[in-house]
């Protein structure tokens, strides 16, 4: 009876409809395209052992989170046949986390001018974004935030019914003059939960094909141009090339090349890995943004509310050592002030924990009724989060990683470009946006409430421009048929890699150097020793073993391959902050203190010298690897200091940067 | 024999529809064969579900519901429950810090 049953079911799984084009080799490829074309080919041009199904769109996207699915179904909106590649399911992506709010000067609230907006965000990037693309995302951003509303994001209201806006991060009016400005929309604390739905379900109207959980390996380059994507489909070990004209890179940050971060297990910064292995540039990867108290293991974020209600930072021998860091301030300093602080006691051997590399958070000193009542629902987040009773013991705390400001260089239409020559230069066929992108909106340092508004602007502004410069239905660009074949030749070899060292092991070496190197507290020597150190744990790579040698939803193949993909990133960070030798929003350097402009903006400017470009550091960082040595070379590139207009909103000159 | 003949008809139906085979097969074995048989309730061990199954009425959510979800400070509807949480200059909840 049982067999019965089994040769029923077998039978039902048989007669389920094939692609005719597939050849039945000795295993059954049973993805299905849902779209326009059903003209999957498979080939075997680049492999005879893996099957390899070659695709043709008007354009692909790679990621599927906030930027992806907006330049997706912004795409197919327009006609174009468009692929999502991604290797979550969308609504899974890291948008999903981001708790508050989206800025838009929408002047619910008070008053209101984008250009104050424009101003706030110029000022926040110490003055490191370009400004034409800040003057176009802070001049979309009401249009953008209505438009999501229009797709039925359900955002807080006033009592009038209006959006309802809070004040939040930097933001003020009258260019700095004028007082807080209540600029942040947002959905109850679920903002970016909600735009991720909201944006999936508007993108199923239209007919976007979407291909869940392909591993995106690499571009397919050719004479320089971007002609498509090769992936590889993890459900069954398949390859697939994507053939486009277009290219859009969505693929998120990198938070994972540190010990400590907030990001999920998947970011892994395979966009701009990917860009790299391609032998373009990433910009400004050495900004990276900490938060002070993040929990040990977990990588949640306590709130610096704990210390303002009184809480205080203890090291090993509990001492409060804040105290000596900041006499007046003490718990209550910048962040910045505490995150050093926190650093430099690990570093000195004060730390807390078996592997001495965590400082303490004590509340238990507060009565129990006032933490209930001015912090509700922390007892429950530091039991559940760090396994303590707030109420007993200190929760193990360090400083965490939660965005990157760099990425792929763009200029503001969202257009990939390199700086050959001293002149930007577009890559024909690429795109990039979202966190993977470096647009450059938030230079230096970016703030809160931004990115969710660079994620929907600059998703539209990739679909526009192509929109723009293309048509759907164009003829695909010539590719050679062994386009791809490093690829996979680089994919058996992880495969069946055989070495000496696990894939977990190269991974938390190198999680730990970077934690330990080039986290917030940076000065030469360390940075230094750490990059002599990443370059020797770029070399174990060679030595990786793994253990899984099937096709069909290899984890340990995913992940090593990750694993390179945030080798890649983690070297150009630790590379490029060694080189900049000054202190410019996020990344500071405690041997080079000061900012160092082309002009002392501290001082009147009349009189002053104008230094020449090789001798500030108000300039981009370009990074490019040799993926065979891991050898980091470094150019860089002006900053754009002029608006898009400079009539409807003058560009802001540079200045010191105080709040 | 009745019981093969009854299961095998019953599976054939379902797998003709096209239905999910195995579970529904098993599912009804186990009903078939009458392995549940007797109604005395499952021991609290110390187990995760029995320390759950005992702290019932302390699984209150801290952060009470607005009445008509409108907060009655800021006039806000549909907004975040409980206190403010950019208060501290980040965004705070249940202590724990969003950084978006």
């Amino acid at each position: 009876m049982a067999s019965v049953s089994r040769v029923l079911t077998k039978r039902i799984l048989l007669t389920k409809a094939f692609p005719a084009a597939t050849r039945c080799s000795s295993r059954n490829i049973h993805f299905s395209i849902y779209g326009k074309k059903d003209n999957a080919k498979v080939s075997d041009d680049i492999s005879t052992q893996y099957p390899v199904v070659d695709h043709e769109f008007d354009a692909v996207v790679v990621g599927a989170g906030g930027a992806g699915l907006r330049a997706a179904f912004g795409l197919s909106e327009a006609g174009f046949n468009t692929a999502c590649v991604t290797k979550l399911f969308p609504t899974r992506s890291h948008t999903v986390a981001a708790q508050g709010g989206i800025n838009a000067a929408l002047g619910n609230m008070e008053g209101d001018d984008w250009r104050w907006h424009f101003y706030d965000t110029v000022k926040g990037s110490d003055w490191l974004g370009d400004q034409d693309a800040i003057h176009y995302m802070t001049e979309q951003a009401p249009a953008a935030v209505v438009e999501l509303e229009n797709f039925g994001m359900p955002f807080s209201r006033t009592e009038d019914g209006k959006i309802y806006q809070r004040a939040f991060g930097g933001q003020s009016l009258n260019f700095g003059k004028g007082g807080q400005a209540h600029r942040c929309c947002c959905v109850a604390d679920r903002t970016g939960h909600s735009l991720l739905h909201t944006l999936y379900g508007r993108s199923l109207r239209y007919d976007t094909s979407y291909f869940v959980e392909y591993f995106a390996l690499d571009l397919l380059m050719e004479d320089g141009e971007c002609r498509g994507v090769i992936a590889l489909c993890m459900e069954d070990g398949s390859i697939h090339r994507f053939r486009a004209n277009n290219t859009v890179i969505a693929t998120g940050g990198y938070g994972r090349t540190y010990f400590s971060c907030t990001s999920a297990h998947t970011s892994t910064g395979d966009g701009n890995a990917m860009v790299t292995r391609a032998g373009l540039p990433c910009q400004d990867l050495e900004f990276v943004q900490f938060h002070p108290t993040g929990i040990y293991g977990a990588g949640c974020l306590i709130t610096e509310g704990c210390r303002g209600e009184g809480g205080i930072l203890i090291n090993s021998e509990g001492e409060r050592f804040m105290e000596r860091y900041a006499p007046n301030a003490k718990d209550l300093a910048s962040r910045d002030v505490v995150s050093r602080s926190m650093t430099i006691e690990i570093r000195e051997g004060r730390g807390c924990g078996p592997e001495k590399d965590h400082v303490y958070l004590q509340l238990h000193h507060l009565p129990p009724q006032q933490l209930a009542t001015r912090l509700p629902g922390i007892s429950e987040t530091a039991m559940i989060f760090a396994g303590v009773d707030v109420t007993k013991e200190p929760i193990p705390v360090l400083p965490t990683v939660h965005y990157n400001m760099g990425g792929i260089p763009t200029n503001y239409k969202g257009q990939v470009i390199t700086h050959p020559d001293g002149e930007d230069k577009v890559v024909p066929g690429l795109y990039a946006c979202g966190e993977a992108a470096c647009a450059s909106v938030h230079g230096a340092n970016r703030l809160g409430a931004n990115s969710l508004l660079d994620l929907v602007v600059f998703g539209r502004a990739c679909a526009l421009t192509i929109a723009d410069t293309c048509t759907p239905g164009e003829k695909l660009s010539p590719l050679k048929p062994s386009a791809g074949e490093e690829s996979v030749a680089n994919l058996d070899k992880i495969r069946f890699a055989d070495g000496n060292t696990r894939t977990s092991e190269i991974r938390l070496n190198m999680q730990r150097t970077m934690q330990n190197h080039a986290a917030v507290f940076r000065t030469g020597d360390v940075l230094k020793e750490g990059c002599d150190k990443m370059d020797a744990i770029y070399q174990t790579m060679e030595d990786i073993k793994t253990f899984d040698r099937g096709v069909v939803w290899n984890t340990d193949l995913v992940e090593s391959l990750e694993l390179q993909n945030l080798m890649l990133n983690a070297v150009q960070t630790i590379h490029s902050a060694e080189a900049r030798k000054e202190t410019r929003g996020a990344h500071a350097r405690e041997d080079y203190k000061e900012r160092m402009d082309e002009l002392d903006y501290a001082r009147p400017l009349a009189g002053q010298e104008r230094k020449p470009f090789q001798q500030h550091w108000r300039k981009h960082t370009m990074s490019t690897v040799d993926p065979k040595t891991g050898k980091v070379t470094l150019e860089y590139r002006p900053v754009i200091d002029t608006s898009l207009d400079q009539e409807e909103c003058s560009a802001v000159p540079p200045a010191i940067r105080s709040y | 024999m009745s019981l093969l003949s009854a299961c095998a008809s019953a599976s054939k139906r379902l797998v003709t529809q096209g239905l999910f085979v195995e579970s529904a097969f098993t599912g009804y074995l186990r009903t078939a064969s009458g392995a549940v048989k007797d109604k005395e309730p499952l021991r609290k061990a110390k187990t995760p579900q029995g320390r759950f199954d005992m702290n019932d009425e302390k699984t209150k959510d801290p952060l009470e519901k607005f009445p008509d979800d409108v907060n009655p400070a800021t006039k806000e509807q549909g907004g975040p429950r409980g206190p403010e949480p950019t208060r501290y200059g980040d965004w705070e909840r249940k202590g724990r810090c969003v950084d978006f």
